[in-house]
């Protein structure tokens, strides 16, 4: 259908505020962080910066505690997200195999994903505590150690704690948009499998998985973003200690922008991680696509 | 203007619509609180020059930075007491305090000087001023205040000096202090040991306090709550050691030598026998752990009093000097400076600090365990009341950590370096000799 | 029949095992809220206050101070703008890129996934450059538009799925009626687009709500504070942490989210997965 000039008007007036919100705050930063990347931008040189190409981008790559923080952040997303995955879809085919209280577990099964990272990282932090609760029951009620364990001193048991949580708080999440996906499978499918003799197990791999191989694409883009996206929880939980060791690429960036004043380098390994998140990207679209053809 | 119209039309439309549909929008509460941090929200904050209803008595608000801490007593006082008293005594100033934290401050502090949304004065940590002063963001308040003169003859010289640079004084002293040794008693009695003289008696001591309680629970001899200069000073210098040579020009030599090495493997030592702590994440916060018997001893300044009068009322501690080693009982000068920044309404900045640094605030805030750096405040009965001799004593020996411009950097350097040491990633010597080199590039910048 | 029944109730006891598992830390949240503070350190420690040790003194204490409810009408002001404007801007967004074929409307699609790829902390820098320039710092004015720019990519990709929904006959009967775009959007997609608007509505405030990083570097006022903020506060570095004030600020702020979770949860689940099943 043809639009004259005042459907045209009207167009432009429904996108103008979202443009202008996107551009200015969005898009804007993005191509100002593109810029900043190739210059010498930090406390002393705000404002004559120096053109330097693709030194900031060797200087991340060459830095130690960025490496360290990169593998942090993929050994993070490695775990979680599939433990997350498997949990919540574990979940949510028990809550649809159950025919009352179902809204009940749901939300209550939904609530960590609706406190905060900061109180829900406050909350690890106390638990995990070598004074705290978790070492005392270890220790005086099960006896499986007999010295506290120091959870947040070292790199990767400070980690663990930070993947516990984000699993934790990821299960509630996968839950509900895999609840939402099994009611998309078919049930007469499940009906002639049965008469086809075939085991929970089987009608699992052969009906639903395949069923819900949409939303398991889905859950995957977003949790691996979310993966990248951690940095409340280990800046509150360990601070980045012991030295850098728990830092993840966030908050090594955070760090190195506002507490350093490198700004130069934290736009570099922003870019960095953005090129990194749309190769992952791309990489699982790919892989699902494969896998329906196959 | 047809156009504008139009799209209030339709924004007005969307939000009456949404809230229609969504039934879950509204907020429970856009209470008057919202709409009053509204309006001082639309408030530009660098703008003191406030001209809204009451313009004719032309009210000026002052930013103040400090890091005394949310909770703590001189925040208390700060807040109920001084700021009230001084906007009293100068109508048509308003001073707006926030608190940092310690690290957050100079971290704000940095980013606010790009950005033109510094405060008009804050209560900085002496190390920090060689840092800002190169940054340009400093006022010199001796060329710019007529009476500067007559305000710093009434404090202290020594505290003074920590805010000279190159013959122009960035700010006023503040309070001063510095750190000695606390002990807890009862433990000290049942150990049968007496209170450590020398660094050697002092590790001995370690050793012998730590083990398990009653409890079955860990305790130690001593707690540190973090690796950096202001914690390991008192060891490295105590133990004759350094971090620079007398120009503040060189770290190799010093910061590597034979007794700075001696003191960082005397901590990484203690901490593997699990005879000291406290830096890690995990454990338990220094008041607490010194409060509940976890920790035998700490090295702290004059606030503690307070603090732990106030967590743990029957807690029974003393104090004592630092330890001394070769190098004599040496601790690290602390202490703040309440300075000016370039972009400050100059003469209400300067009548606050003043009045800081007047016997009525400093006597006020030396209640709360802050040192005075006024002099006639340091005569009162209650500065005299508030027994601050062992500290006064401490003073007279105490260093003060490098007045360099890159100390920050240094500082996350050395407490990154330490925890290689006691993580048993780098002997000691290792860690030293690589941050030495470092240092010293950083020097040379 | 009964080996059905018993499978039904191994299934029960599993989710409850479960849950059980996943409330543990709130609900010892919630005591720790309830413990004097003094008691925090205590040995044994203890799951479950004593008894006649519950106390609400911690929240008498987080009640008592104006600069705790100041930030609680802050979160409550950013977080409800927030959920407003982007309702507003993504929906017309979202409505505009699902129905007609303009200029750059790829382009434009295609920055909004990109988007939604980067983490929204990576913009930190120039971020906090323009709020600088805009003269936002310090003010909430410096959250909101940030938060609705954060918050358009998910929301416009959702609300657009639930749009191409919509029967394109509806739109047609419309402008045969001799309405206009305007008359379609307000009359038809929005109306239909309701369950994905409230359910990315009920997303966005909760990111707004929970924000950290951002709020952390722009607002430096106590009372301009939001909550995040506010509790992470309490951290002093040498200084004790009063827990039993961190928890029961805590539990105060976990009220007005579960009221807007409970209350619009039906839609949730429908919007969250609109977007994804289709696949």
């Amino acid at each position: 259908m043809k639009f004259n000039a005042k459907s045209r008007m009207q167009i432009l007036l429904l996108l103008l505020p979202g443009l202008l919100v996107f551009g200015i705050f969005t898009v804007y930063p993005i191509i100002r962080l593109f810029w900043m990347s190739f210059f010498k931008w930090d406390f002393g040189s705000f404002l004559d910066q120096e053109f330097i190409a693709l030194e900031n981008y060797r200087t991340v790559l060459a830095d130690e505690n960025f490496r360290i923080a990169f593998t942090n952040t993929i050994v993070y997303t490695l775990i979680t997200v599939p433990a997350q995955m498997a949990i919540g879809l574990l979940v949510a085919m028990l809550i649809n195999s159950i025919n009352h209280v179902k809204i009940g577990f749901r939300v209550a099964y939904y609530l960590p994903v609706i406190t905060s990272w900061v109180i829900a990282s406050l909350v690890f932090k106390y638990v995990f505590n070598t004074e705290g609760l978790l070492n005392y029951f270890l220790t005086n009620v099960i006896h499986v150690t007999s010295q506290n364990v120091r959870w947040l001193d070292s790199r990767w048991s400070g980690m663990t704690v930070a993947m516990l949580l984000g699993i934790w708080k990821g299960i509630g999440w996968n839950m509900v948009v895999f609840l939402a996906a099994l009611q998309t499978v078919p049930l007469e499918l499940y009906e002639s499998a049965s008469l086809d003799g075939a085991g929970s197990w089987q009608k699992f791999i052969h009906i639903t998985l395949p069923g819900i191989r949409g939303t398991i694409l889905f859950a995957l883009v977003m949790l691996t973003i979310g993966g990248f996206n951690v940095y409340t929880s280990t800046k509150l939980i360990t601070g980045g200690k012991p030295g850098h060791d728990t830092e993840v690429v966030l908050s090594w960036m955070y760090y190195k922008a506002f507490s350093n004043g490198k700004f130069g380098y934290s736009a570099a390994l922003s870019f960095i991680i953005a090129i990194v998140l749309a190769i992952l990207a791309v990489l699982q679209f790919r892989l699902m696509q494969n896998k329906d053809e196959g | 203007m047809k156009e504008r119209k139009k799209l209030l039309a339709i924004i007005l439309a969307s939000v009456t619509s949404l809230a229609a549909i969504t039934g879950c929008g509204q907020s429970p509460a856009t209470s008057e609180s919202d709409s009053k941090s509204q309006e001082t929200a639309t408030q530009a904050p660098a703008s003191t020059n406030e001209t809204k209803e009451e313009a004719s008595t032309e009210e000026v608000t002052i930013n103040f930075w400090h890091h005394y801490s949310a909770q703590s007593p001189e925040n208390e006082t700060l807040t109920t007491v001084l700021i009230p008293k001084f906007e009293e005594e100068n109508p048509g100033i308003k001073v707006n305090a926030v608190s940092h934290e310690w690290a957050d401050l100079h971290d704000k502090i940095l980013i606010s000087a790009q950005s033109d949304t510094l405060p008009d004065v804050a209560r900085l940590d002496s190390a920090w001023i060689p840092e800002f002063q190169k940054m340009g963001i400093l006022v010199p308040l001796n060329k710019e205040m007529s009476d500067f003169n007559d305000v710093a003859g009434g404090l202290l010289e020594s505290a003074m000096s920590t805010a000279e640079i190159g013959g122009d004084n960035y700010g006023l002293a503040l309070n001063t202090n510095t750190k000695i040794l606390y002990y807890n008693v009862e433990m000290f009695s049942e150990a049968g040991i007496a209170v450590p003289k020398t660094m050697d008696e002092f590790a001995d001591a370690c050793k012998k306090l730590s083990g398990t309680n009653a409890n079955g629970q860990q305790v130690w001899g001593y707690d540190e709550p973090g690796l950096s200069g202001w914690n390991l000073c008192p060891f490295i210098w105590s133990m004759g050691g350094s971090l620079t040579n007398e120009e503040q020009t060189k770290a190799t030599g010093y910061l590597n030598s034979k007794e700075t090495v001696a003191a960082i493997e005397m901590f990484a030592n203690l901490y593997k026998e699990n005879a000291i702590t406290g830096w890690n994440s995990g454990d338990i916060p220094m008041t607490d752990g010194f409060g509940t018997g976890r920790y035998a001893m700490l090295l702290e300044g004059p606030w503690k009093v307070a603090e732990l009068a106030g967590a743990y009322p029957d807690f029974k501690y003393e104090t004592a000097p630092v330890p001394a080693g070769d190098g004599g009982s040496i601790s690290v000068l602390g202490g703040e400076d309440i300075s000016m920044f370039n972009s400050a309404n100059k003469d209400a900045a300067w009548k606050f600090m003043k009045f800081m640094t007047s016997e009525y605030a400093q006597v006020e805030m030396a209640k709360c365990g802050q040192i005075p750096v006024n002099k006639t405040a340091l005569e009162t009965d209650t500065v005299k009341a508030a027994d601050f001799a062992p500290y006064i004593e401490q003073l007279q020996t105490a260093k003060s950590r490098p007045t360099v411009a890159c100390w920050s950097e240094f500082d996350s350097e050395l407490a990154a370096a330490v925890t290689e040491v006691v993580n048993g990633d780098k002997t000691a010597q290792e860690a030293m000799d690589e941050l030495a080199t470092k240092v010293d590039a950083l020097l040379a910048e | 029949m009964s080996k059905r029944r018993l499978s039904q109730l191994v299934i029960y006891i599993l989710l409850i095992a479960g849950l059980v598992v996943v409330m543990m830390p709130m609900i010892y949240m919630v005591s720790t809220s309830l413990k004097p503070n003094g008691a925090l350190y205590e040995y044994p420690p203890r799951f479950f206050p004593k008894l006649r040790e519950i106390t609400l003194e911690n929240y008498a204490y987080i009640l008592g101070q104006k600069k705790f409810i100041g930030n609680f009408g802050n979160s409550i002001l950013v977080s409800v703008l927030t959920v407003i404007l982007s309702a507003i801007v993504s929906s017309a967004l979202a409505f505009c890129i699902a129905r007609f074929k303009f200029p750059g409307r790829s382009l434009l699609f295609g920055f909004i996934i990109l988007t939604m790829i980067i983490p929204g902390t990576t913009m930190i820098v120039p971020q906090y450059e323009l709020a600088v320039k805009l003269n936002t710092i310090n003010s909430i004015w410096g959250l909101i538009p940030f938060y609705v720019a954060w918050v358009i990519p998910y929301s416009t990709f959702m609300i657009k799925g639930f749009v191409e929904n919509i029967p394109k006959e509806l739109d047609e009967a419309t402008y045969m009626d001799g309405g206009s775009i305007l008359v379609v959007f307000f009359n038809v997609a929005i109306p239909l687009a309701k369950p994905g608007i409230a359910s990315v509505s009920i997303f966005n405030f909760l990111t707004a709500w929970e924000e950290f990083p951002w709020a952390n570097t722009v607002i430096n006022d106590d009372l301009k504070r939001t909550l995040p903020i506010a509790i992470s506060g309490f951290f002093g570095q040498h200084q004790f942490t009063q827990w039993g004030y961190v928890f029961a600020l805590s539990v105060l702020s976990l009220i007005p989210i579960l009221i807007v979770f409970i209350s619009c949860q039906r839609f949730f689940v429908q919007g969250l997965t609109a977007g994804s099943v289709k696949g």
